[in-house]
């Protein structure tokens, strides 16, 4: 893999002043909003944002918006088409109208799980198909959290949701939205959370610097859809890397690396126990079946991890 | 016909409390309307919600205007305008706040004539694991209030609303709707049926007329950058992160990376500061600081303090 110089050695040299504006209405502890305030202190603000609807679409509510660039709305299904329009508005411009590639723009496509893993799947096939030149954050908090946390494509298996109540909870497994993502061989595709910044602000570096599609996918803990306190927001994503849950690793040239190998996994229960979605494995008796079953799933990537070297 | 308004925070139950005390008007022979009122504003933001019960088919929609009863969860809301807990208030509505302040203290502070009742549950919000079972609470309260709706009715409407949730979460729901229900005993029946209203009476409402306009107009496009500053969602928090400076590592890039909101910034000398106009109290600080210079303390609290005279020393008195 070719690691290019990062900015980003240390803690230490993350961004110490935030471009997103603050008073926005996302909930207090949303792991969505941790993500990308961090994102957005790398990416900068010549960028045009497309959001497809979520609660993120929150963000920008007439009069008020934190972004310091342009934000376009679109619906649910067809945000990378919005951001063709836009990569084509602009490339005309630089070219028939002389805007200087100074003043060019990021095309970020911003939109939630339901829209990644489902509804807009189509138009982001569409768009890597095209080879268009956009950078996609997902942030992915596992459920449609804008409408009350109904199940998507992203749910994990036996969560407990608005449409999925019973003793089990959700029945379906959470789809591989990095793999499908990657077989189409886009520029560049990779998974991220919040609660390891580091590793956040290394791999949007990489995105940035880079051209084509650029497809993100942060884990984004909803204190609301998952049910805990919003104070354990940062202490359930490091979980989700610590457990093996949420891998971190990067496609680029055909290859997948892990960026993060959590040698000595904590068990998946520890992860699970701190979500109000998933108390049913637990009271009024443990499920040994489904706990040993999310355990094994887990266990099983990580095998097959470690038997392709990385 | 009630009409009966519920103000609370996301998070503190307040759909669940109005669903609860529709079912028990329904259980007791009533038509009924519960309903909850959807913005923009998420967890820790006011949110509102109404029910509606009467005796014959009820015509009226929308959200309550004329309140027969207001219940308010979250004492801190009377003060956000955005809440507008005192909304068509009248003489004859009744006011019920969860607060450790009495009826008396409220009653001169907000200067209204009408009848106040506290309820002192879970008030402070020192820990808010106890947050959604205030919703359960303030239901028990608004139905002994009402007067017309027996015992058995709430206990059969928990069971109803919260079965699918196991026999703890319905337990622990019952035990705080009862007490409260016992609690507001003397006060059983104080709020009464508002009548309906008359065409006379019919006030426009106060919003202003817009012309039909051309998309560039209609369709607005803002110009500014980052203007979400000027919401201040600081009013949301009912616990204060606040930092003790002497224990403080100044591993800055811990707090303000962290912070979903992006309220840490750091000063030259790499302290981190709170934007308390923005920070909505998820507490994510206190739990990540790693040398725990960090404290979480009720908003209530910190408020009392900030409005005693500074001691400074060597001052007269
Ligand atoms: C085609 C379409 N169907 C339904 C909706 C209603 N809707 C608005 S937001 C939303 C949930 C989106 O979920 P997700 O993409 O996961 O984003 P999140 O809300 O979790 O941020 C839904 C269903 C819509 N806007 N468009
Ligand atoms: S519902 Fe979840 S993802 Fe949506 S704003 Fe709230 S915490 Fe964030």
């Amino acid at each position: 893999m070719t690691q290019t110089a990062t900015t980003f050695r240390r803690m230490k040299d993350l961004p110490s002043t935030h471009l997103l504006g603050t008073g926005t209405p996302m909930c207090a502890g949303c792991g969505g909003l941790e993500a990308l305030h961090q994102i957005y202190d790398v990416l900068g603000e010549k960028t045009v944002f497309v959001n497809a609807a979520g609660c993120m679409t929150l963000l920008s509510v007439y009069p008020f918006t934190p972004f310091r660039g342009s934000w376009l709305y679109t619906a649910m299904a067809s945000a990378p088409a919005g951001a063709q329009g836009i990569r084509d508005a602009l490339d005309i411009l630089r070219e028939k109208k002389g805007l200087p590639p100074e003043e060019d723009l990021e095309v970020v496509v911003l939109t939630g799980d339901g829209a990644a893993y489902g509804m807009g799947l189509s138009a982001t096939s569409g768009a890597m198909e095209r080879d268009l030149d956009f950078i996609y954050i997902c942030y992915d908090n596992e459920g449609y959290g804008n409408t009350g946390q109904q199940y998507s494509g992203a749910t994990p298996h036996a969560a407990r949701t608005a449409t999925s109540k019973g003793a089990h909870g959700f029945a379906g497994y959470k789809k591989d939205l990095f793999s499908i993502w990657a077989a189409h061989r886009p520029t560049y595709v990779a998974t991220v959370i919040g609660a390891e910044p580091l590793d956040l602000a290394r791999k949007i570096e990489t995105a940035r610097d880079l051209e084509g599609p650029r497809l993100i996918i942060a884990l984004a803990p909803c204190p609301t859809g998952w049910d805990y306190d919003p104070r354990e927001s940062v202490a359930i994503g490091k979980l989700a890397v610590r457990t093996g849950v949420w891998p971190l690793k990067e496609y680029r040239d055909g290859r997948i690396q892990h960026t993060r190998v959590p040698r000595e996994r904590v068990p998946v229960e520890e992860y699970l126990k701190k979500q109000g979605r998933f108390a049913h494995l637990f009271e009024p008796e443990r499920d040994e079946t489904l706990l040993q079953e999310l355990q094994a799933k887990v266990d099983a990537y990580w095998d097959s991890v470690e038997v392709q070297g990385g | 016909m009630y009409r009966i308004r519920f103000h609370g925070r996301g998070g503190q139950g307040m759909k669940t409390a109005s669903r609860i005390l529709g079912s028990a008007f329904f259980e007791a022979g009533y038509e009924v309307q519960d309903a909850p009122r959807y913005g923009a504003e998420r967890r820790g933001a006011p949110i509102f919600a109404y029910v509606r019960a009467a005796r014959e088919p009820i015509n009226e929609r929308g959200i309550i205007q004329r309140p027969d009863l207001v219940i308010v969860a979250d004492d801190t809301l009377v003060a956000v305008p955005a809440a507008g807990v005192l909304a068509g208030v009248s003489a004859r509505s009744v006011l019920l706040i969860n607060s450790r302040d009495a009826a008396e203290v409220w009653r001169h502070r907000l200067n209204i004539d009408g009848p106040i009742v506290t309820l002192p549950v879970n008030t402070g919000v020192e820990d808010r694991a106890e947050l959604p079972w205030i919703g359960a609470s303030c239901a028990g309260a608004a139905a002994r209030l009402v007067g017309v709706l027996p015992r058995q009715a709430l206990v059969h409407a928990i069971e109803t609303e919260l079965g699918g949730l196991g026999d703890d979460v319905v337990g622990h729901n019952l035990e705080n709707a009862l007490a409260a229900w016992e609690l507001m005993a003397p006060q059983y029946g104080l709020a009464s049926e508002g009548g309906e209203p008359r065409a006379q009476e019919y006030q426009r409402p106060d919003w202003a007329d817009l012309a039909f306009e051309t998309a560039r107009i209609s369709a607005p496009t803002i110009y500014a950058a980052a203007n979400s500053v000027e919401v201040r969602t600081g009013l949301w928090r009912t616990l204060r992160p606040v930092i003790d400076y002497s224990r403080c590592n100044r591993c800055w890039w811990v707090c303000s990376t962290f912070c979903p909101d992006g309220a840490i910034s750091v000063d030259k000398d790499g302290q981190p500061r709170i934007d308390y106009d923005h920070c909505k109290g998820c507490m994510v600080c206190v739990a990540q600081c790693p040398p725990h210079a960090i404290a979480a303390v009720p908003e209530h609290q910190a408020q009392a303090e900030e409005a005693q005279p500074a001691d400074i020393p060597g001052d007269p008195p």
